[in-house]
């Protein structure tokens, strides 16, 4: 758990993230990565617990930067675990701690010592299965992150919030009235608001946990059309229960099962042709 | 109390794989239009006798199986990725069918142009008059079956099914023709023969531009036409 | 045998035991409801009609301006020129003057029973403000603490159960603790800081338990929506917790007000004077003012109803102290719903 005194403590020696590209060290494994797209996340042997429980067990998994990587599994499986390691959100939670392993974003262990998770989250926003926007006006609630960091000159405000209504399809519905409560917002609108205001302190990765999951068809299908959109200039990583869904807006897709990951490979070779019967079982719905 | 106005239904969204569809569509044209100019090609190669137009087509029969494989390819990848239904559906799966008639309308015109090349060496065993008229009439049912694919219209689509019979007919007349030649004179067998199967060929590209009209009428209505009175109607001869 | 021909229906109503007992709770439950309310309404009206008696006049301006403006006085009665006089204090020593023969009448005095309540107002109000005060940064920033930053262990489980007992003090044992340790220990005197601290106390618990209830009701989305977008804990507490909580933090403290302004006990070692001449501004330097004692309304009240002697004329600052009190408490709630329902519509989820 991290306290407020501990993150003043880290808060000077903030690494960079940004600039360091991704190392390939020697003595490691190559990364069996398809030659597009650089490895962005590097989860190596990660072993989580919850308490006494093993939630995660040795995770093997390369993100590629600029793509759409998608989490499958049943309920529990530990994907949701996984995508919350990813900016530590699980610190949140008493008694959490990665046992074994490392998950390296651009090079950097990301649970190093040195590692202020406060920057870390600027670099790695997260949009939530039940859709949250804050009860403020929708331009509050994209300029909320903003704000934290310290901006305030209002034109720069309001340019990066058409910028980021904009980039979230959503500006020419909600242009009108900026200053209304974004809770006046349709579900799918709500879910749209809020990867707006992931993306206004622009992050370089996106976590998705099952975005859509309260979202009607048509909602599900906007939200999907801007993660398309999304991936030409973020990282996403997308945890679903729909399987559609992970076939449609996802270029790689990783099986996870009872906490193992199972099967990690491109989309199309999970949904047409896995490797593995469990993966088969799953995709096909004849689990269990 | 004025009446509730009629709620507008949106306009269709547009999809990021709309593209997908697109490119689907147009390389199953591309395959009908080449594969419809090497039947043009291997008929005139022999009419005209020209061996070197006969090699062209035979070389350019890969060219059709490879868009057949890409058609497949982008179906199964369609199917698999984007779950598509109803109409979509329908071309995906219409497509993936169409794509292999297509293949074999390749296959039926190297195959007349391997026997124009062999019957270029022999003199014509008479004027050829029937068989570029059977060629014409299953070349006007593949444009017309494709036509259907292009802007829907079924009622050329039903046409090409009924004229079907009509290269039959042209078929079964050579046939005995040629086997009268056969019986008149055994010179004249090996290339009443390839006369024969080339005839055989065309017969089976009308039968193949038949099965892509119903199956472009399927794809417009969703109606399954194949083995019904609707495509036998006006049958006439046969 | 058809149904038809036998009883009517299938669903035909019979009178049955358990019907008997639906009436019959029916009827308790309703009449227990009604016997509060005839309570509560009886208690409400003896105040009412016997305090406006005191509050309002017949003649403009209807209210009895001097009973919220004055101090209270004796009562002086004698008999003047055959006339039977009603005078406080102040009215007798201008009417001796006017009339030096008057000062050889002998009078009748009762204490208090004239003249207004206005340092009681005054004292209350400075109690009620104080301590909420004290109460709500202390509750607050307890609360924060227990519901965002501790982790459940034991320690925090003793605190709890300290502030569950705590709540079940009774108020006069909080007056004994007050006067020990503010009053004597610390050395405050019976002052209004000592006061303060003695009733926020009190309150603190209530204070506390509803303020965690209201920021555990603010959803976890919010705070795990900020973080993510790379808020400190403060941040994230102080922008997207606290004001959505606030409404409910106010609602309790709405209890916590008619608490504080209702106890006599806490106050009557600490704070409160039976009668002081002075009023709470009326002092030398600034620090006096924490470090004096105030009057109060309930103790007030105390004092008029049983401190000193009974009489046809003690009634009158009885009922009407009650009422004005009654009237006090009630304007302070009706402030906070005001502004509890203000924030609440400012922020809806």
């Amino acid at each position: 758990m991290v306290t407020a005194s501990t993150l003043m403590e880290t808060r000077s020696p903030a690494p960079n993230l940004r600039p360091t590209l991704p190392a390939a060290e020697a003595g490691r494994p190559a990364a069996p990565a398809a030659p597009a797209g650089q490895i962005l996340i590097d989860i190596d042997h990660v072993d989580f617990f919850y308490g006494a429980s093993q939630a995660l067990h040795d995770i093997n998994l390369k993100v590629e930067d600029k793509k759409v990587t998608a989490f499958i599994g049943p309920s529990g499986c530990g994907k949701s675990t996984l995508l919350r390691c990813l900016n530590r959100m699980n610190d949140l939670i008493d008694g959490t701690r990665v046992a074994r392993g490392s998950i390296k974003i651009r090079g950097i262990d990301i649970h190093r010592r040195d590692v202020d998770v406060i920057e870390l989250r600027k670099r790695v926003g997260m949009v939530f299965q039940k859709s949250n926007p804050f009860p403020k006006s929708i331009y509050e609630n994209i300029t909320y992150g903003l704000r934290l960091q310290g901006v305030s000159n209002k034109a720069r405000l309001d340019e990066i919030v058409e910028k980021s209504l904009r980039g979230a399809a959503l500006w020419d519905e909600v242009k009108d009235r900026l200053h209304a409560s974004g809770l006046g917002l349709s579900g799918g609108q709500q879910q749209r608001l809020c990867i707006a205001r992931a993306i206004a302190v622009e992050p370089e990765v996106i976590l998705m946990d099952e975005p859509c999951s309260a979202l009607d068809p048509i909602a599900t299908a906007k939200v999907e059309e801007l993660i398309h959109e999304l991936k030409t200039r973020f990282t996403i990583v997308i945890v679903t229960h729909n399987m559609q869904q992970a076939a449609r807006c996802s270029d790689k897709t990783a099986f996870f099962y009872m906490g193992r990951l199972i099967e990690y490979a491109d989309t199309q070779t999970i949904f047409m042709n896995p490797g593995n019967p469990q993966t088969e079982a799953y995709v096909s719905g004849r689990f269990g | 109390m004025t009446t509730e106005p009629v709620p507008e239904f949106p306009a269709p969204m547009k999809r990021f794989f709309d593209a997908e569809l697109e490119s689907f569509r147009s390389n199953l044209i591309l395959m009908g239009e080449t594969a419809a100019s090497q039947v043009r090609s291997a008929i005139k190669a022999l009419v005209e006798s020209n061996t070197s137009l006969a090699d062209q087509v035979i070389a350019a029969d890969d060219e059709i199986d490879q868009l057949e494989i890409k058609i497949d390819e982008e179906a199964m990848r369609y199917m698999n990725l984007r779950a598509p239904v109803a109409s979509e559906l329908r071309l995906v799966i219409v497509g993936m069918k169409a794509s292999h008639d297509l293949e074999r309308v390749g296959d039926e015109a190297t195959s007349i142009a391997k026997r124009a090349v062999r019957l270029s060496a022999e003199l014509p065993l008479k004027p050829y008059v029937d068989i570029p008229r059977m060629a014409n009439i299953a070349l006007e049912m593949l444009r017309d079956a494709l036509d259907c694919f292009l802007n829907g219209d079924t009622e050329k689509a039903l046409a090409v099914c009924r004229r079907d019979a009509e290269v039959d007919s042209i078929n079964k007349q050579l046939y005995r023709e040629l086997t009268s030649f056969m019986i008149e004179k055994p010179g004249t067998i090996s290339r009443a023969i390839e006369l024969m199967f080339i005839s055989k060929s065309l017969e089976r590209i009308a039968d193949h531009a038949t099965n892509i009209a119903e199956e472009m009428i399927y794809l417009a209505k969703g109606r399954d036409v194949r083995h019904t009175d609707e495509v036998k109607k006006n049958g006439g001869v046969g | 045998m058809s149904t038809e021909l036998s009883a009517g229906h299938v669903f035909q109503a019979r009178v049955t035991l358990a019907q008997r007992w639906e009436q019959a709770c029916f009827w308790l439950f309703r009449g227990a409801t009604y016997l509060v309310l005839l309570c509560g309404a009886v208690v409400f009206l003896n105040i009412f009609v016997k305090g406006s008696r005191t509050v309002f006049q017949p003649t403009a301006p209807f209210i009895n301006t001097a009973f919220f403006t004055e101090s209270p006085e004796s009562l002086h009665v004698f008999v003047w020129q055959g006339k039977k006089m009603e005078m406080g204090d102040r009215e007798h020593r201008a009417f001796v003057a006017q009339h030096p023969e008057a000062a050889k009448i002998k009078t009748e005095d009762y204490v208090y029973s004239a003249g207004g309540i206005f340092p009681c107002i005054v004292g209350t109000v400075l109690l009620v403000v104080g301590s909420m005060t004290i109460a709500l940064v202390l509750g607050v920033s307890a609360a924060v603490y227990l519901n965002e930053y501790a982790r459940d262990g034991t320690f925090i489980r003793f605190v709890r159960l300290a502030i569950l007992n705590l709540a079940g003090v009774p108020s006069i044992v909080f007056g004994l603790f007050g006067f020990g340790m503010f009053v004597l220990f610390f050395d405050w005197n019976v002052s209004l800081i000592a006061g303060w601290f003695t009733l926020a106390f009190m309150v603190l618990p209530v204070i506390i338990t509803a303020s965690e209830e209201s920021l555990k009701a603010v959803p976890k989305g919010f705070r795990e929506g900020s973080l993510a977008l790379g808020a400190t804990k403060w941040q994230t507490i102080r922008k997207n917790v606290l004001p959505y909580a606030l409404p409910g933090i106010l609602t309790s403290s709405i209890l916590g007000i008619a608490r504080v302004a209702g106890e006599t006990a806490p106050i009557m070692f600490t704070a409160a004077y039976v009668v002081r001449d002075k009023l709470p501004w009326d002092v030398d330097k600034f620090s006096d003012f924490f470090f004096q004692g105030v009057m109060a309304l309930p103790y007030h009240i105390y004092v008029v109803s049983s401190k000193i002697p009974q009489n046809e004329y003690t009634e009158r600052v009885q009922y009407g102290t009650a009422f004005v009190f009654l009237l006090i408490v009630a304007l302070i709630a009706t402030t906070s719903i005001v502004l509890r329902n203000h924030l609440r519509n400012r922020y809806k989820w």
